[in-house]
């Protein structure tokens, strides 16, 4: 199948955070510490794209821990699908 | 037929394999133990410049080669050339061991299995090993095993390096009783030491774990490094339990 592209990736973001009763801001730069938005978000995230993709995504948790944005998160996951 | 053999001491411990000994807590291990006149055998992936230097000052106590715990054969004929030049080993520290930092969901099926294969199945195969000489020999030792105390607590990033641990915790109560106080076999667990493998903890986390503990520091290798002495040296009966060196954080 074919990777997700970054704008798909933040809809899929919005709807993790939509199940949650939050909203994903507009705004790239907005701090997933301030939406609430924590790793194990992120691992649901991912799992989400590997359900639309087929592939597994694999990766090490210091590569999370340099996170902080909602556009760190969109970056990550389409520079991991490539990997 | 009795599980118990003559109630003997078990003498100290002469001849001392350490595995993993090239860095961190394993060079500490070994270093101590050469200081203190023992003689040891140590390997590891690779061999450091510390444990060459080392070994290059006690020739007559000490055999070291780089050597991969998964590599059975090679484990095998790392005892057999060391014994030739110390004697028979009649101690064992299962200290190597590859550490995790990734959340379960999302490490790889390889990396798990990896992981068991080094931190598990290898040490009890060297145990094995060292065990079935001992025994062919008549002779008696002392195994400690190097676990962790995320052995007995949870921590994320961790899971499958847990499971290895708290399984190393487990084969050291059943072989305690398994080897009939022939052998003393022991674990310490130590807690998270600030350098190498706590770099699976985020600073938030280790600082953290600093406030929770009693003794307001993280362990250092050198506060577990006479634990292991004594359990390989001291007249103890000591048998078949798991010493935590954490300062009281997980008490």
């Amino acid at each position: 199948m074919e990777e997700l592209s970054r704008a798909q990736i933040r809809d899929l973001m919005a709807q993790v955070l939509r199940n949650q009763g939050r909203a994903l801001p507009d705004d790239d730069a907005a701090q997933l510490r301030e939406i609430g938005f924590r790793s194990l978000d992120f691992s649901e995230l991912a799992l989400r794209v590997e359900d639309e993709t087929g592939e597994e995504l694999n990766f090490d948790a210091p590569g999370l821990r340099r996170i902080a944005t909602v556009g760190d998160v969109l970056d990550f996951l389409v520079e991991l699908q490539r990997q | 037929m009795s599980e118990h053999t003559d109630p003997q001491p078990v003498p100290p411990a002469s001849v001392v394999l350490v595995s993993g000994g090239s860095r961190g807590l394993g060079l500490a291990i070994v270093t101590d133990l050469v200081d203190r006149g023992v003689r040891v055998a140590a390997f590891a992936r690779t061999v450091t410049p510390e444990l060459a230097k080392l070994a290059a000052e006690h020739p007559d106590r000490t055999h070291v080669d780089a050597v991969d715990v998964t590599d059975h054969g090679a484990t095998s004929s790392f005892l057999r050339a060391a014994e030739q030049r110390l004697g028979p080993v009649d101690g064992l520290v299962n200290n190597a061991a590859v550490g995790q930092d990734s959340l379960h969901a999302h490490t790889a099926a390889e990396d798990i299995a990896r992981i068991v294969e080094t931190n598990l199945t290898a040490p009890l195969r060297l145990t094995r090993l060292v065990v079935r000489r001992l025994l062919a020999r008549g002779l008696r030792g002392r195994i400690v095993n190097v676990t962790s105390i995320c052995a007995q607590r949870g921590f994320p990033g961790l899971v499958a390096y847990s499971a290895t641990k708290g399984g190393m915790d487990a084969a050291t109560r059943s072989l305690a009783r398994e080897l009939g106080g022939r052998m003393l076999v022991n674990a310490v667990a130590p807690g998270f030491f600030a350098s190498e493998m706590s770099a699976v903890l985020g600073r938030t986390q280790l600082d953290q774990i600093v406030r929770r503990t009693p003794t307001g520091h993280l362990t250092e290798p050198e506060e577990v490094v006479p634990v292991v002495r004594m359990l390989l040296r001291e007249q103890t009966n000591i048998n078949g339990q798991v010493i935590v060196v954490d300062g009281a954080a997980s008490v």
